[in-house]
């Protein structure tokens, strides 16, 4: 198109509609990708065990990133969606996660035990990855609905894809009705916001509250509503009730998915949501201003009510599970608590923190994911009894843990010390002392049950030592991919925290 | 080569023996004896690698190259063009930590040394540690103590420093204690390693002052604000404190007096170990150290060195006269020869001191390696004879292994000379050199106890070391175990030979007598002090340096004086008109001292454009009057003894003495501490030709001639003896207070532990299971319960504590209804 054209279509809808389409590459090549998928799935039918439609994922995800390298910014789509670089740095995190959960899924028994078709778990982890995507840039409240729609359809069947296993189709089912009922709550609170501000975009909606009175409890209740959707997504407490019975039955790859993408992309839209719509920008802002927030409705004090409470029940309660699986998820919902002081300090400092965070988050948890994986693969249990003498049997899952586990914890010189560094340091330039202070202590709760499980894999059942777990060369070699970032990041952080740095400004109109 | 490949190449270097680690600690089992081949192949690369860093960067001009990118990454250090990288390890709000390596002169000859030592004992240990049952593993140490050890080498900053250092520490530990099954062995690891965290933990503190005062790690940038005036909480005391911290490290490693009682019981580890951490590595770490930061340390911190180190020197030398064990010998004159190193750069002595530590490199390798050699064979011969009782160490058990052994016996007869500072060896250089110094700083200061003591270590040095060779290797066999030896295989004597021919002069000076004849002396200038003036020795400053100080402290008082004459005025203003005119008056006055204190600055300017000039036209004349002099006025600023009053006269008198001086012309020598060296060159050789001399003979004809008996001269001095013999009890004296003090104190913690703080962990403990207990109750009984009202009240108290989450999806429903509206109702 030459430039006298782009001048006639000017600032018409069509214009726009090009002048997005640009914008809307990465995404492009994830439905042509979910497409290919469904079709090489056709041609592969009548061999289960065929993998190809997960390689053609993977080369998607790869022209996906290659096309999210060289991505443009701006706003398109009548201003429904924002490509900046805060939206692109979660695109990455999903992208990440996506690509090497479709590469767990090769190695795992669990999917691939049943002769099962696995055509549709390939597509639909595509398909989730792109409502994921657009969840990270979505700047009006349909859009954001229609994209936690879309991840979340596919998470349900996901979920449940192991459906000969009791466990695993109940855990769906769960999921599905726990999941329509926060949708049908967060609708209801967007309907309560359009109708209080009369505009769906965010940016029309802050628009709107800078410059008219508004009833301070409705706006409140809507925004409550619209962050209990949220919050089920992100599996924040009271919101979270779902989350340790669908981790424990889905498969675990799925339960691994769900923990960082779905949980990634949730922090995403939360921090949009509170940024654009809910408080003013001056132009002269820090990345250490307080945003400051509109109508008095205390944001603030709502999501530090959340973290606190996901961080004590989260960890208090895994200290009790035996399942690793279980352990896992509850252990999730604290790393939710974490991130979550990030999110109420409401400043730029504090998005930089959260995003390094969930970088972090996303290689250790999918690290521990992947030897819970491996572990069930070959002793067929979950269970933390069960992990006695795993560190004899197999040094190389017993060390990978360990260092797994210990950054978890948050230790030094595993990279979650670097996450939790960046959100305690965060927090306590806010000058929230108390929510800093409750946030040491339950990792230091959290340390007991990290060290449990591998306490029980080197401390207990050393006589199972003549019983060695055969690793698979490629098994090694994803372990000490996943092993690398964790150890790097806690040495050379200062790429991420300045890539972070530069991400966390988005774009408001 | 281009700086960037230098740096790369000495990068490799480091991380060369990393890989041979790496390799043997996890391939170790399956390699065997292939280990050593690879160890020592890989450290050979290395050594060839280490020659080329050293010939380019030592003998090629960087500076022009350096300017050209001073925009880029690189930067370089002026005053000895060391040739560094600096990374941005992270950031961290306004704090920026930066990393790097560098390399200069001092690192390049050490890596030189570092390398071949470690490349000769890889070569030796193949033959010595042949046999051993852990012998990939000690592949594996040596490896990782040579990459330590390199990374404290090329560190440009004190955090990789410090970082390596600890590193040392630990791959110390683990070869000294390589034979762990034996006590002693395991003792002496620990014992190493404790005493070093002490001083580790003074250097530690001094790191931190710096850092915290600098805001950086880096050498050449701490040194740089130091030199514009900023010293820590702006107290001269501070900055002498923080020298003496970082100083501390180096006592530690280097084995200084106090902390020098690990080094001997560290003879425990396996020979070759010695040799490596005993001659050229760890031990010279600490002499690396202040000689790295040595720009730093005050008058006052020097002497500290100073002192620390010729303690150190005489007081190992009287232990080493009586040993009998024939690694105890060499190990207390090791100690003692640090203590020399350290004792000469305390001095200001830079040069000679680390020269020393270079030449002792080679020629103590050399007697470690041919006391392994021997004990190599004494342990054989005593297998042969199924001897275990015979002290195969003992020297006593020895003698006329000069048959058996001719190689042995020949290069270390030739390292005995060179320690004692015979002429035509190395350590005739180096010695010479440091005896010079010491006697330049005795009369410079007054300080003789310094040289005194230095001569007398000499003397000492002299006589143990060929007692210890006449002993073991002349006159006959005491035992049928020497009688049984013979000499050993290529492997092990190789080394030997190779490290006495660097030992002979000509690799470091043309003139055996002259070391500042040769590379060495001129490619290793002393380093300018970047301490300000009025904490440094005088005699240590530059011409420059010392000018500009004269100039800043007479500018400062002048314009103090002029504001004190003013302020009477004002006052009298004051007076006079109460209210309006104060004001102006007061303003009047500051201005006048304003306009006074700048003519002065100007006139300052312009004698010193003068002295400058003049200076450049006659420059062999000497600067004598004119230092003098200005000693004089920096002596009355230090002392407070200037009165304002005099300030005028005196800086007058100092602008006049340095235009005449500068009228005779500035020396050729750098300051006087250089001029004085050169003076005391002669008088310093000739006296330790003299007292070498007298060491020798002393030795020949109780030993060899046996003129007079040992042992009566043992009994006459039976106090003295004894208290040598048992190493001046300093073991004992730590034993008794020091050590059982802790363990005394460690127990009433423990008591204090077990009583109290493991009640409140236990407290603690407890509550935490039990606020986890309520809450996970809250989450299984409420939660479901709160459902189950809903449902059906009657099935509250059921057995649910176990149920957890189970099936209940609408109860989850309704929760999130719950809580949504709490959450409105309570934070409306």
């Amino acid at each position: 198109m030459n430039p006298e054209q782009l001048k006639i279509l000017g600032s018409s809808f069509l214009g726009d509609l090009l002048k997005s389409v640009n914008l809307f590459y990465p995404e492009t090549a994830l439905v042509v990708t979910f497409l290919l998928a469904i079709l090489v799935d056709l041609f592969t039918r009548n061999r289960p065990s065929c993998k190809m439609s997960g390689y053609v994922s993977l080369i998607g995800f790869f022209v996906t990133a290659i096309f999210l390298c060289n991505s443009p910014q701006g706003m398109s789509f009548a201003g429904t969606y924002a490509v900046d670089a805060f939206s692109i740095f979660f695109k990455w995190i999903v992208l990440i996660t996506s690509f090497v959960i479709i590469v767990f899924s090769f190695f795992s028994k669990e999917l691939f035990g049943e002769e099962r078709q696995m055509g549709e778990y390939y597509t639909l982890i595509v398909g989730m990855t792109f409502g994921m995507f657009l969840l990270s840039g979505a700047t009006n409240l349909i859009l954001i609905y229609l994209a936690i729609e879309t991840m979340s359809m596919s998470s349900y069947i996901l979920a449940g894809y192991t459906k000969e296993i009791k466990r695993a189709s109940e855990a769906s089912l769960k999921y599905v009705i726990y999941g329509a009922t926060s949708s049908g709550i967060m609708i209801y609170g967007i309907s309560l916001l359009f109708g209080l501000t009369g505009s769906l975009n965010l940016s029309g909606i802050n628009a709107y509250l800078a410059g008219n009175n508004v009833n301070h409890i409705t706006l409140l209740i809507s925004g409550i509503m619209i962050i209990a959707g949220i919050g089920y997504k992100i599996s924040a407490v009271p919101f979270h009730f779902w989350t340790p019975d669908v981790y424990e039955g889905a498969p675990v790859t799925i339960t691994a998915y769900l923990s960082v993408a779905s949980k990634a992309a949730g922090f995403a839209i939360l921090i949009r949501l509170l940024n654009s719509a809910f408080t003013i920008h001056a132009a002269g802002d820090t990345i250490n201003t307080a945003w400051s927030v509109m109508k008095n409705v205390d944001w603030t004090m709502i999501i530090a009510v959340l973290s606190v409470l996901s961080m004590t029940l989260g960890n208090f309660v895994a200290v009790w599970q035996t399942n690793v699986k279980r352990l896992l998820a509850y252990s999730s919902i604290a790393h939710a608590g974490y991130i979550l002081m990030g999110v109420a300090v409401m400043n730029y400092t504090g998005v930089s923190a959260i995003m390094i965070y969930l970088a972090i988050y996303m290689f250790m948890n999918l690290g521990a994911f992947f030897v819970v994986m491996i572990i069930a693969n070959h002793i067929d249990s979950e269970d933390l009894e069960d992990y006695q003498g795993i560190g004899y049997r197999s040094p190389w899952l017993g060390v990978a843990m360990t260092i797994f586990m210990v950054s978890l914890t948050g230790l030094p010189p595993t990279a979650g010390f670097i996450g939790k560094l960046y959100v305690f340091t965060a927090v306590l330039n806010s000058g929230m002392y108390w929510l800093a202070v409750i946030g040491v202590l339950n990792s230091v709760v959290s340390l007991y049950y990290y060290v449990k499980v591998f306490r029980n894999m080197f401390l207990r059942g050393a006589e199972k030592a003549n019983q060695p777990i055969e690793l698979s060369l490629t098994v090694k070699v994803i372990l000490i991919a996943l092993i690398i970032p964790n150890i790097a990041l806690g040495i050379w952080f200062g790429g991420l925290v300045n890539w972070a740095n530069a991400s966390a400004a988005m774009i408001l109109k | 080569m281009t700086p960037e490949n230098l740096l790369n190449i000495a990068i490799l270097i480091t991380l060369l023996p990393l890989l041979s680690f790496l390799i043997n600690i996890f391939f170790g089992k399956k390699l065997g004896k292939v280990s050593s081949y690879i160890g020592t192949t890989i450290m050979g690369i290395d050594l060839i690698l280490a020659v080329t860093v050293f010939v380019s960067k030592v003998f090629n001009t960087w500076s022009e190259y350096l300017v050209q990118n001073a925009d880029k990454s690189l930067t370089y250090l002026a005053s000895d063009a060391m040739v560094q990288l600096k990374y941005n390890w992270f950031s961290f709000g306004r704090l920026n930590v930066q990393v790097g390596i560098g390399i200069d002169n001092l690192a390049a000859i050490m890596l030189v040394v570092v390398t071949l030592i470690s490349f000769l004992v890889h070569l030796f240990s193949t033959e010595y540690m042949a046999g051993d049952k852990r012998f990939p593993r000690f592949y594996a140490y040596l490896g990782i103590f040579t990459f330590s050890m390199l990374g404290i080498v090329i560190a440009n900053n004190f955090l990789f420093m410090y970082s390596f250092w600890e590193l040392v520490g630990l791959s110390s530990y683990l070869l000294i204690g390589f034979w762990y099954e034996k006590d002693s062995a395991s003792n002496a690891a620990k014992k190493a390693f404790l005493t070093n965290r002490i001083g580790d933990l003074g250097f530690f503190s001094g790191i931190m002052i710096l850092f915290f005062t600098y805001g950086t790690f880096m050498y050449d940038e701490i040194f740089g604000k130091m030199a514009t005036g900023l010293i820590p909480f702006d107290s001269g005391t501070m900055l002498t404190v923080a020298g003496i911290l970082v100083f501390m490290g180096a006592v530690g490693k280097s084995a200084q007096f106090p902390l020098h009682v690990w080094l001997p019981d560290a003879m425990e580890g396996p020979t070759p170990v010695s040799a490596l951490i005993h001659a050229a590595t760890m031990v010279a770490a600490g002499v690396y150290l202040v000689a790295k930061v040595f720009p730093m340390l005050t008058a006052d911190a020097l002497l500290v060195v100073a002192y620390t180190g010729a303690i150190t020197a005489f007081i190992a030398a009287t232990i080493a006269l009586t040993q009998n064990d024939f690694k105890k010998v060499l190990a207390y004159s090791t100690v003692s020869q640090l203590g020399y190193m350290i004792m000469s750069i305390g001095v200001g002595s830079y040069m000679t001191g680390f020269f020393h530590l270079l030449t002792h490199a080679w020629f103590k390798a050399a007697l470690f390696l041919g006391s392994g050699s021997v004990i190599h064979q004494m342990h054989h011969s005593a297998h042969h004879f199924h001897d275990h009782h015979t002290d195969p160490q003992d020297i006593r058990n020895m003698g006329g292994l000069r048959k058996t052994m001719p190689w042995t016996y020949a290069t270390f007869l030739f390292a005995t000379m060179a320690i004692s500072g015979v002429p035509l060896t190395s350590g005739f250089l180096s010695k010479d050199g440091i005896l010079a110094g010491t006697m330049a700083f005795g009369n410079l200061t007054g300080h003789w106890l310094i040289p005194i003591i230095g001569f007398s270590a000499a003397a000492m040095t002299a006589f143990y070391m060929f007692r210890l060779t006449i002993v073991s290797f002349h006159g006959d066999f005491k035992t049928k175990i020497a009688e049984h030896t013979s000499e050993n295989k290529f492997v092990i004597v190789f080394p030997l030979v190779l490290l006495v021919v660097l030992s002979l002069w000509f690799w470091y000076s043309p003139n055996p007598f002259d070391a500042n004849a040769g590379w060495f002396a001129h490619k290793l200038a002393a380093p300018k002090t970047a301490v300000p003036a009025n904490l440094q020795w005088d005699f240590l400053l530059t011409e420059e340096q010392k000018t500009a100080y004269a100039e800043k402290t007479s500018k400062a008082a002048e314009a103090k004086a002029n504001i004190k004459e003013a302020l009477p005025a004002t006052a009298e203003g004051t007076e006079l008109h109460k209210e309006a005119v104060a004001p102006e008056a007061n303003q009047g006055a500051k201005e006048a001292a304003a306009t006074e204190s700048k003519a002065v600055g100007e006139l300052g300017h312009q004698e010193n454009d003068l002295a400058k000039a003049s200076e450049h036209k006659a420059e062999e004349v000497k600067t004598e009057a004119h230092t003098t002099e200005t000693a004089a006025v920096k002596e009355e600023h230090k002392t407070g003894e200037a009165a304002v009053a005099a300030h005028g006269a005196t800086t007058h008198e100092a602008g006049n003495a340095h235009a005449e001086a500068g009228t005779h012309g500035g020396g050729h020598y750098v300051n006087k501490f250089a001029e004085e060296m050169h003076h005391f060159h002669v008088p310093a050789m000739i006296l330790s030709l003299i007292i070498a001399g007298c060491g020798i003979g002393f030795s020949f004809l109780m030993y060899q001639f046996k003129l007079f008996n040992p042992d009566a001269l043992a009994n006459s001095l039976r106090p003295l003896y004894n208290l040598s013999y048992n190493k001046w009890y300093f073991d004992e004296i730590y034993q008794a207070t020091i050590i059982a003090f802790t363990v005394g104190f460690g127990k009433v913690l423990a008591i204090f532990d077990n009583k109290v703080i493991d009640g409140i962990v236990n407290l603690t403990g407890w509550f935490t299971k039990l606020v986890g207990h309520i809450t996970a109750i809250f989450d299984n009984v409420v939660i479901d319960g709160l459902v189950n009202l809903l449902a059906k009240v009657t099935s509250l108290f059921g057995a649910m504590i176990r149920k957890v989450q189970t099936g209940r999806v609408q109860s989850y429903v309704a929760f999130v209804i719950i809580a949504i509206i709490m959450l409105v109702y309570f934070l409306k």
